[in-house]
């Protein structure tokens, strides 16, 4: 019962609890703060497998960038206080169902993965943020060096070739350009419908 | 431009074919466009111009004389070619690979398999091709069909100048009742139907006909031929029913078609079996793999005694590679393109069978030749209406008098004929005969309808038909060359009398009735004595062309009759119908030109034809006479013609008909004789009786009552194949039918419309389009544009895919784990 | 069990990812389904973390797989949002079951 082990599952089961929350609540304001706590839970799990810099940048970009907008998605988009959406109980059993399908081929599959040799820990200090920062920079010489996988047993692998993240880097620079411009284009402010009567949703 | 030409000289008979198919193009084209403007040339300038350029409400007539431009000039070529290949034949040493580089050309049309004859263990590649072969027979033919068709065509342009108006009155049609919403027929005076002129149309077609017929005659290849075979058909289908608002004609268009297509079946099947035997269609390449060439691959002479013979083997059933050369064997040996003249020796031959590549041996079984050339011969009877496929042609007449002369007499039927004596060397002397009893029995069988047909044109149209006969007997018996120069003459006296015909027809503004014409020769001398001529040299006078032809064949037949006793009928048939002929054909003239007119009327309107109508027959009745001559032209085997077309015989028919022939030789002075006697005889009994007067036919027709009715009734041959063949198909027809008929309909039809009644084949079908239409509505419930069931439909295949991925993962783990 | 293995973070990344996948069935609201959608790419996430904390070969790239997804989530989030805000300005309703104009 180590302690990496115990903090693992209080965080794991908030982060769980707080997704089924997510699932569950009628409220949509409700499901935004539930959505909350599972994101911070994410980015706790993140520091729990040592990687600092990718927690760090969750909360910042997730709890605080996305999670703001959609919580703004929310509030622009509200039709009445305690107006609620409802779903048939017919759709729950049945996305349940499925999902519970869903659920037991993937823990099917990770038992197996987890069992299989190619996965033994490793150093979290071999990746920092300076590694990070260096890979993104193209300079290769500070990622950390490894054997490459898939080769058959028996044969000697070759050592990895450094590589280096600069394009990957830019084209997600420019990608959200264009994902700035796109989304204030389409979002701008033009002539409003009048509101339907209330049909189809009940208070 | 010119090198072309003189590169290979035998392009100009392809410019020469290719001159009827332009005009036939430009003038479709050019009716396209006017029909397509007719509806819209209220509406539109463009529409109107364009309908009015092309000639409007009437024919245009500058068709007729594009067409006649470019066959004219096609009979400049053709003679022109035919002066070049004589000339460039008769040069001593130009052998006949010489000769074939300059006047024959062949492409590929369509192949399946390798082009290289030698790749190893496969198929050699099986091709259709196009090419022409100049020779002879086909040089003189060519120059023969192009100078009868501009004759011909000239005759027309006054012949049908009836349609070249706006609106014809068709005197044989009631038009229906009631107003056509076209307005393209209406009713007439009496009720007869009036209706658009079709002079264009005429030349059209006639100028498609051309085409084919050139075409047929420079083909090299069976199939090429085949090609055209039906298309001069389809041409004779659509002049026979030119005037297709009469039922008779258009009846008669069908009988035509679908009697020649019985032919074709045969020919089909011949064509089928030379494919898969000889795997070409080529008749040089036929000949030289079924008969044996006087040198082998590499120049060494084959052995005496085979040269241009067919020769027959037997498979050795223990070694099947080897055939055993002997006498009676029951294959015939079908020579590789390379052999050696070694293994032919008497005994066994080595043979590779079956045929990997073209430099092999191969057998064909000799029963298998005997249907092909059957299957052939087939064919040629019905295009050539011999019997028993010889019910359609007396029935063509019902088109107009030139579609006669040029189809029905001189070309088309003649395409029969000629493939006989093309494809010579494929018959066995099996099928030689079968085609010489066949033509002997035409030969009588329509000589005797003749003798008693009241309707002019129904005379020339059965004399046609014996004139067939003796030219398939002519074949049969081994008179390659009389039979061909037979062809040639005959296309020209017969052309000549069927134009007279015409003219006499014309002339008396559309009355074809012998019984009602009479003392015409005062009315329209040119006619009746143009027409004496081809009369004349059909019966065989001696110095007309028909005499030549004729004389020999009588001459051959004696000959085989005497050397083949067994078959002496053979020599009695043609000399009794040259007796029929003399008889009939001066019947018809003597009817016509002399003696008091039997109808008035007729008499009094009776005129001679305009020049563009007498001219050709002039023209014609100069080559009746004269095509036959030659330098020695008392000699009746001194025909020019003759000699020439005697250069293309193949050299199977000196050998198979040796014996044949030299009877003939021997004894031609006593067939001469008794040709000429029996044609005297007859034609002596026709003047007695029809010109002098002195002997009644009432009296001969009352006593001889039922055979004069069974001759009238061409032999009841109609009925008879009516009660065999017609009428048991359409019961069947009407028969198999039933199957498809719905049920009776309930009162309520709203009902029993959308019920569906699967015991009809049309019900069957309509429910399962009505299965489809229900699953595809059922199906479209999918599409409901929810999008939270399409991810739901996501999540389930993705699961199921993992389902199958996981067992489909762990079977083949543990099959490799062992 | 006794020590923390792969297997736990995967378990939880399948958990996380179920979670969302029901999320965006069920849910009837844009937003809510714009929700299940961040479940699913978090998911996704941990899964690459954690198998670059645990294989050698993929230490450096699976954390930077991860932040390529948050960065990219985060623009999804931002171009979903303006769609959902223009079916808003037109139907007045963020119901997507509204939005059936596809239907067959």
């Amino acid at each position: 019962m180590s302690l990496p082990l115990v903090l693992f599952f209080i965080v794991a089961f908030t982060t769980g609890l707080s997704a089924l929350a997510v699932v569950f609540s009628r409220n949509i304001v409700r499901a935004a703060v539930w959505l909350l706590f599972t994101l911070i839970g994410v980015s706790l799990t993140y520091f729990l497998l040592g990687a600092e810099f990718l927690g760090a940048s969750q909360l910042i970009i997730y709890v605080g960038g996305t999670l703001v907008l959609v919580v703004f998605g929310v509030m622009l988009t509200a039709q009445g206080p305690f107006l609620q959406l409802k779903t048939r109980i017919a759709e729950w059993v049945i996305g349940g169902v499925l999902a519970v399908a869903l659920f037991a081929l993937l823990v099917k599959t990770s038992l197996e993965l987890g069992k299989s040799a190619a996965t033994t820990p490793t150093d979290p200090k071999n990746v920092t943020v300076g590694v990070l920062g260096s890979a993104f920079l193209n300079i290769k010489e500070a990622s950390p060096a490894a054997p490459m996988t898939g080769y058959p047993a028996g044969q000697e692998a070759p050592p990895r070739t450094r590589m280096g993240y600069l394009l990957p880097f830019e084209i997600v620079s420019v990608h959200l350009l264009v994902v700035l411009i796109g989304a204030a284009y389409l979002a701008r402010a033009k002539k409003r419908m009048p509101s339907p009567p209330a049909k189809g949703a009940t208070p | 431009m010119v090198s072309w030409f003189l590169a290979t000289p035998g392009r100009i008979y392809v410019l020469a074919t290719l001159l009827p198919l332009a005009a036939f193009v430009l003038l479709f084209l050019g009716g396209l466009v006017r029909t397509t403007t007719r509806r819209y040339r209220r509406d539109s300038k463009t529409a109107s111009y364009f309908y009015y350029m092309f000639g409007g409400d009437r024919p245009i007539r500058a068709g007729a004389y594009l067409v006649t431009f470019a066959i004219g000039t096609a009979a400049v070529l053709a003679l022109i070619g035919l002066v070049q290949f004589l000339r460039d034949a008769n040069v001593p040493d130009h052998t006949a690979a010489m000769l074939d580089e300059r006047w024959a050309e062949r492409t590929i049309w369509a192949q399946i398999g390798p082009i290289d004859p030698d790749s190893p263990a496969v198929r050699p590649a099986v091709k259709l091709e196009i090419g022409y072969r100049i020779d002879h027979l086909t040089a003189v033919l060519f120059a023969m069909v192009t100078i009868i068709s501009t004759g011909i065509f000239f005759f027309s342009i006054g012949y049908m100048r009836d349609e070249a108006g706006g609106s014809v009155t068709d005197h044989e049609v009631m038009a229906p009742g009631h107003h056509d919403h076209g307005a393209e027929h209406h009713q007439g005076v009496h009720g007869h139907l009036v209706r658009r002129g079709r002079y264009g149309r005429f030349f059209l077609y006639l100028a498609l006909f051309c085409f084919s017929m050139l075409n047929l005659l420079i083909a090299d290849n069976l199939f090429q031929i085949f090609i055209s075979w039906e298309l001069v058909g389809v041409c004779s289908f659509f002049l026979i029913g030119f005037y297709y608002e009469r039922a008779s004609a258009s009846t008669a268009a069908n009988k035509a078609f679908i009697v020649n297509r019985i032919g074709d079946a045969g020919f089909v099947i011949g064509l089928a079996i030379i494919w898969t035997y000889f795997g070409t269609f080529n008749f040089q390449e036929i000949q030289a793999k079924l008969r044996c060439t006087p040198n082998d691959s590499d120049g060494t002479a084959s052995p005496v005694d085979m040269v241009d013979t067919m020769v027959r083997g037997n498979r050795v059933p223990e070694s099947p590679n080897k055939v055993m050369l002997t006498p009676k064997g029951k294959d015939i040996l079908l020579f590789p393109a390379h052999w050696h003249a070694g293994w032919l020796n008497k005994g066994e031959v080595m043979a590779r069978v079956p045929v990997e590549r073209d430099s092999d041996f191969t057998t064909i079984p000799y029963l298998l030749l005997i249907v092909a050339g059957l299957g052939i011969f087939l064919g040629c009877v019905g295009k050539s209406a011999q019997f028993p496929l010889h019910t359609w042609l007396p029935d063509a007449m019902e088109g107009p008098t030139p579609v006669s002369a040029l189809i029905h007499a001189a070309t088309m039927v003649a395409a029969g004929v000629y493939l006989v004596g093309r494809a010579y060397p494929l018959f066995t002397p099996e099928v030689l005969l079968v085609i010489a009893y066949t033509g002997a029995f035409t030969l009588l069988l329509a000589a005797t309808i003749a003798l008693v047909q009241t309707d002019i044109k129904r005379v020339l149209a059965y004399s046609t038909v014996s004139q067939l006969g003796y030219m398939m007997l002519a074949l049969g018996v081994g008179g390659w060359t009389p039979g061909l120069l037979h062809l040639i003459t005959h296309a020209f006296f017969k052309a000549l009398l069927f134009l007279a015909a015409g003219a006499v027809i014309f002339g008396l503004h559309h009355q074809q009735d012998l019984r009602k014409m009479g003392g015409l020769r005062a009315k329209m001398p040119i006619t009746a004595y143009t027409m004496l001529i081809g009369v004349l040299a059909i019966v065989g006078t001696p110095f007309f062309s028909g005499w030549y032809s004729k004389d020999q064949i009588i001459g051959q037949a004696l000959g085989f009759g005497l050397a083949n006793p067994a078959h002496f009928a053979l020599a009695i048939a043609p000399i009794l119908a040259a007796a029929l002929t003399g008889f009939y054909m001066f019947r018809l003239w003597l009817l016509a030109f002399t003696g008091p007119p039997r109808d008035a009327h007729t008499y009094e309107h009776a005129h001679e034809s305009p020049w563009i109508m007498t001219v050709p027959l002039i023209v014609l009745a100069v080559f009746s006479v004269g095509i036959g001559w030659g330098p020695e032209f008392w000699k009746p085997d001194g025909s020019l013609v003759g000699q020439t077309l005697h250069k293309a015989e193949p050299a199977s028919v000196e050998l198979t008909f040796a014996k044949a022939t030299h009877a003939a030789h021997e004894n031609h002075l006593l067939a001469g004789g008794l040709a000429f006697g029996a044609a005297l005889l007859g034609a002596g009994l026709a003047v007695w009786i029809y010109g002098l007067r002195k002997f009644d036919p009432e009296t001969l027709r009352s006593r001889l009552a039922p055979v004069h009715t069974f001759l009238l009734m061409k032999w009841y041959f109609d009925e008879l194949y009516d009660a065999l063949f017609v009428v048991p198909t359409v019961k069947l027809a009407y028969f198999l039918g039933r199957f498809d008929k719905r049920t009776a309909l309930p009162e309520d039809a709203e009902a029993a419309d959308r019920r569906i009644d699967p015991s009809s084949i049309d019900g069957l079908l309509s429910a399962l389009g009505l299965l489809m239409l229900a699953i595809g509505i059922r199906l479209r419930a999918v599409q409901s544009g929810l999008l939270r069931r399409y991810i739901l439909v996501l999540v389930l295949t993705t699961v199921v895919m993992f389902v199958i991925l996981t067992l489909l993962g762990s079977e083949s783990e543990r099959r490799m784990r062992g | 069990m006794t020590e923390l293995t792969l297997t736990h973070f995967l378990i939880l990344g399948a958990f996380l990812f179920t979670c969302g996948v029901l999320c965006i069935a069920t849910k009837r609201n844009a937003i809510g389904i714009l929700m299940g959608v961040e479940l699913v790419l978090n998911a996704a996430n941990v899964n690459f973390v954690a198998l670059a904390r645990f294989s050698p070969t993929f230490q450096l790239e699976g954390q930077i797989f991860a932040l390529m997804v948050i960065v990219l989530a985060a623009g999804e989030a931002a171009v979903a949002l303006a769609i959902i805000l223009n079916f808003y300005n037109n139907h007045s309703t963020v119901d997507v079951d509204k939005a059936e104009d596809l239907k067959g």
